[in-house]
């Protein structure tokens, strides 16, 4: 085959250009760290990299919903732990109290504590995390639970057999501490017959005995009572005062995404699992009582309040048993998602970082045949006829 | 005749042919890098001997003329091949200019921006109540739709500057043709005289080349010199010493269009997929064929993606409800069905809406509003203000040609709920995004100013929401898997499919191009083998001519001495 000058030259120059081409791909892949410069190196590699980043950075995001998931699991399980913790004190009280060998003394100062253990598991229930209050459902920005207006509390009636005596309580309280009217039956008999006295320590003091007016007997503070039937010395009834806690938030569950089409649960309703509603498991309805059965030296009413204490205890527990089963489940997942998390980075660095190693071996080779190239062109393109002529 | 003056005849005749040959050496090392140029030959034969008592003796030598060394074959290939290389070449620079445009192996591409954007959603279902995770949304949403309206915005400046480089293409195509035709006319001319026009041929030769490079033609030499170029569909551009002009037009549709001007004022319009190789195609095709269906992917998955977002957000409520609403999009004609004078009209089915207005933050009332897409922007306005709830309430109007409530008192504030007629999305109340394609893309406004409205909770049949609520931010972070399209896939898989197949498209075009540059250079080297210049070889031929002509000079002298003898003889 003829070879032309041209030809000559036109190869020594498309060789060079091919091989710095290959020199500068190779050089920009180091540089960079990344085995791929545009999407046309490798389209199918690039688009399986943006799978893989999508999915890593889904898996961070879990992650870090786990994180508030955990915060508020924890938060919730603490409190409700202090409410627990609380509610087994009162218990505790409860218990000896419903036994006779106390006296009203000692009952009106129990009575004080279980005033103070309400108060603590009303500002336990009102905790806030991250300024949310964690159990008003969707209603975190305001306190779920808060104390109501004075409410009179319908009597509590022990009444000698034979009694059929009747008390409503009416009025409007104007004092400002809770307590509870203890009401004694002196002298029986009907309306304008029987006479009773009133005493607010629980029966230490009394009040200087009263003929049973046929309308309303007024007893103290704007506290009335409409007293009927035909009484038997002897009985009794108590007439408590307080501010009934209420709850304020709703019942919507909060839940956070912990995974693609997985959602948890991570707050308690405070309602379900304090109380303030009036159901059977609302412990300031039950502390309250038993409050104001110790008020009112009430041995039998505190043992009542204790059956009813025993159950939400048990009740309560439950719960807490719940938010370990999910916090359990969040750290499973945190696991899960750790590992994922390392496999994902594994899988993206071995898709589009480059191999060092491989590259600078590559690179050696170019280099190496750049400067072979250039030795033999620059002979190639050395030799004419003319030095000979 | 034969004697001396015969031998002076040859020297003198020799003298001439080996001065030819330096010349046409001379001529060759000069061409050594001339583009198209066919190394040439002297052809010389025996001149026809004289008759003798000896018999014929030989008069020396004669020259039948210059050749060049020249294969219409491999050129006629190469050319071919040529015009392949520069369509895949143009092809592979615009579709690598559009990759470019959505390198997603850099940080910061549109795949990225989504992850992020869905990510914001989840931070603020974690937290629903709080103002930072909803500035952060808003930012992650206005950078990602910055990034669809400037991918959008680049698609469409390639299709401008492809249009831009298609007028000086075909200019310079009509040069061509016209000087083919002119140098035809001159090769006519000049080998009227029966010798080929050599450098002339190279010439024609060189512009066909060119051209084939610009647009893929076919040629057809005849016998008297003539060279006919036509199109691949059979339109000629060169005819004899004729040619004829291609100019183009860009159509309604924005479609560019290339006319064919006839002999006699004719023109056609040349339907652009006959067209093939070449430069011109590839910008032609690449502008109106390629680029567009990308255009019309991104645009498809923004709108998707819009509607798939407002969707959800109309459902919603914000940490505070709506004194006033406006709608984003328009209708064409307040009184014409809302099916068809929306942008996003072909959404809405048969279905309902409901309002709820609260007084001084309370529940108050609520009413549902029924939808159809036969029903105009009138007719919700009437349904509005005519409820029986709602009507003494709020005030529904036409504004701008968008849909307007007001609510009737200060102390009123409204939101809306169980939109399942998308009404809603098509009207854009109560919407996060704004626009319908990947350029008009954007965040609502309304929602931007007022991070409040940020729709993350819901209102319950009751009518109550509270800032706590995240059920809104948590269905709207889960739409990242959800299925979207007709092909269920998701907006990541979609956006992924969509820069594997603009990749594989760029790659396809890369190795086409280095494919044929491999074939051009060996077919060049092919060519050059025949036609192009050695310089050694020249070089021998130079020293072969040049002792030659010695010799032929050493002749002239020695028959001067043959004479000088002769007359010597006389004296």
């Amino acid at each position: 085959m003829r070879v032309a000058m041209s030809t000559i030259f036109n190869n020594i120059q498309n060789n060079l250009q091919n091989l710095a081409s290959d020199l500068q791909r190779i050089n920009a892949s180091i540089s960079s760290g990344h085995k791929y410069q545009r999407i046309s190196d490798n389209p199918v590699d690039v688009g399986a990299i943006l799978g893989l980043t999508t999915e890593e950075s889904q898996t961070v995001q879990y992650d870090r919903n786990l994180e508030t998931a955990k915060g508020w699991l924890s938060v919730t399980l603490s409190a409700l732990q202090d409410i627990t913790d609380i509610v087994r004190a009162s218990t505790g009280l409860a218990n000896q109290m419903a036994t006779g060998t106390y006296n009203a003394a000692q009952r009106q100062a129990a009575a004080q504590q279980i005033q103070g253990y309400l108060e603590e598991i009303m500002q336990v229930g009102n905790t806030k995390f991250g300024g949310q209050h964690i159990l008003a459902g969707f209603k975190t920005d305001s306190p779920p639970f808060v104390e109501g207006g004075w409410d009179i509390q319908p009597p509590v009636m022990h009444l000698q057999s034979g009694s059929t005596g009747t008390a409503v309580a009416a009025g409007a309280y104007t004092g400002d501490t809770s307590r509870t009217y203890l009401v004694e039956v002196v002298t029986g008999g009907g309306a304008g017959v029987g006479t009773y006295r009133v005493s607010v320590d629980g029966g230490q003091s009394w009040t200087t005995p009263a003929v049973i007016p046929a309308g309303v007997a007024a007893l103290g503070d704007g506290v009335q009572v409409t007293m009927g039937g035909t009484w038997v010395a002897g009985d009794r009834f108590s007439i408590s005062v307080y501010r009934p806690i209420e709850y304020q938030g709703d019942t919507h569950n909060l839940e956070i995404s912990v995974g693609s089409q997985s959602r948890l649960v991570v707050n308690e309703i405070g309602s379900d699992a304090v109380g303030g509603d009036l159901g059977s498991n609302d412990i300031f309805q039950i502390l309250a009582q038993l409050k104001s059965s110790l008020e009112a030296n009430d041995p039998a009413g505190a043992g009542a309040s204790l059956e009813r204490l025993r159950s939400f205890e048990s009740h309560i527990t439950s719960i807490l048993a719940g938010l370990g089963a999910s916090l359990d489940r969040v750290g499973l997942k945190e696991n899960i998602y750790g590992t994922l998390k390392d496999e994902l980075t594994r899988q993206i660095s071995d898709r589009g970082d480059t191999d060092l190693v491989a590259a600078a071996n590559l690179l050696k080779a170019k280099e190496t045949a750049y400067q072979a190239a250039l030795l033999s062109s620059s002979k190639v393109m050395g030799m004419s006829l003319m030095d000979y002529l | 005749m034969s004697g001396i003056s015969n031998i002076l005849q040859i020297a003198s005749q020799a003298l001439l042919a080996e001065q030819l040959g330096v010349e046409v050496t001379g001529h060759n090392i000069a061409n050594v890098d001339t583009p198209g140029f066919s190394r040439q030959k002297v052809n010389y034969i025996t001149a026809t001997p004289v008759v003798s008592p000896a018999g014929p003796v030989g008069r020396g030598v004669e020259v039948l003329g210059i050749e060049r060394a020249f294969d219409p074959f491999i050129t006629a290939r190469l050319n071919e091949k040529n015009s392949l290389l520069a369509d895949y070449r143009t092809r592979s620079a615009a579709l690598e200019q559009v990759a470019a445009f959505f390198n997603e192996t850099q940080s910061g591409g549109i795949n990225d921006l989504l992850s992020q954007f869905f990510a914001s959603w989840h931070d603020l279902a974690d937290n629903p109540a709080g103002a930072g995770e909803r500035q952060a949304l808003l930012q992650k949403a206005l950078t990602l739709c910055d990034a669809f309206n400037s991918r959008a915005n680049q698609l469409v400046q390639e299709r401008q500057s492809l249009l831009q480089q298609i007028g000086p293409t075909l200019e310079e195509i009509n040069e061509h043709t016209a000087a083919i035709a002119q140098l035809t006319r001159e090769i006519i001319e000049t080998e009227s005289d029966g010798h080929a026009a050599n450098d002339l041929r190279d010439q024609r030769q060189l512009e066909l080349s060119r051209l084939s490079e610009l647009i893929g033609v076919q040629t057809y030499t005849t016998g008297d010199g003539t060279v006919s170029v036509a199109l691949s569909n059979g339109r000629p551009l060169v005819q004899g010493i004729m040619s004829f002009d291609l100019t183009y037009q860009v159509n309604p549709a924005d479609q560019v269009e290339v006319v064919w001007q006839g002999p006699g004022g004719t023109t056609e319009i040349l339907d652009t997929s006959s067209l093939s190789g070449g430069k011109l195609t590839a910008l032609v095709q690449t502008r109106d064929e390629i680029i567009p269906t990308y255009q019309q992917e991104l645009d498809q998955l923004a709108q998707d993606f819009i509607i798939a977002i407002n969707n959800q957000h109309t459902q919603g409520v914000g940490l505070t409800l709506f004194s006033q609403n406006k709608g984003t999009y328009q209708v064409t004609d307040p009184a014409t069905p809302l099916g068809t004078s929306l942008p996003l009209g072909s959404e809405i089915v048969a279905g309902s809406f409901q309002i709820f207005v609260d007084r001084d933050g309370a529940p108050l009332a609520s009413g549902t509003i029924a939808i159809d897409p036969s029903l105009s922007l009138n007719d919700v306005v009437t349904n509005i203000n005519t409820h029986p709830v709602l009507g003494g309430l709020l005030t529904a109007s036409v504004e701008d040609n968008s849909l307007k409530i007001v609510s009737n008192l200060a102390s009123d504030t409204f939101g809306f709920a169980g939109d399942d007629s998308h009404v809603l999305t098509a009207l854009g109340t109560n919407t996060f995004f704004t626009g319908d394609k990947a350029y008009t893309l954007d965040v609502n406004v309304w929602v931007l100013e007022n991070p409040d409205q940020v729709a993350a909770g819901q209102i319950d049949a009751t009518g109550a929401h509270a800032v706590g609520d995240n059920r809104n931010a948590l269905a709207l972070a889960e739409l990242e898997d959800a299925p979207v399209g007709p092909d269920g896939l998701t907006f990541g898989d979609a956006y992924q499919r969509l820069i594997m197949t603009l990749g594989l498209e760029a790659q396809d075009a890369g190795n086409q191009e280095t494919f044929y540059q491999g074939l051009v250079e060996q077919l060049t080297n092919m060519r050059d083998a025949v036609s192009g210049v050695s310089l050694d070889e020249e070089l021998t031929n130079l020293v072969k001519f040049q002792r030659a002509y010695q010799a032929a000079a050493r002749l002239v002298s020695v028959a001067d001495e043959l004479y000088q003898t002769l007359l010597a003889m006389r004296k």
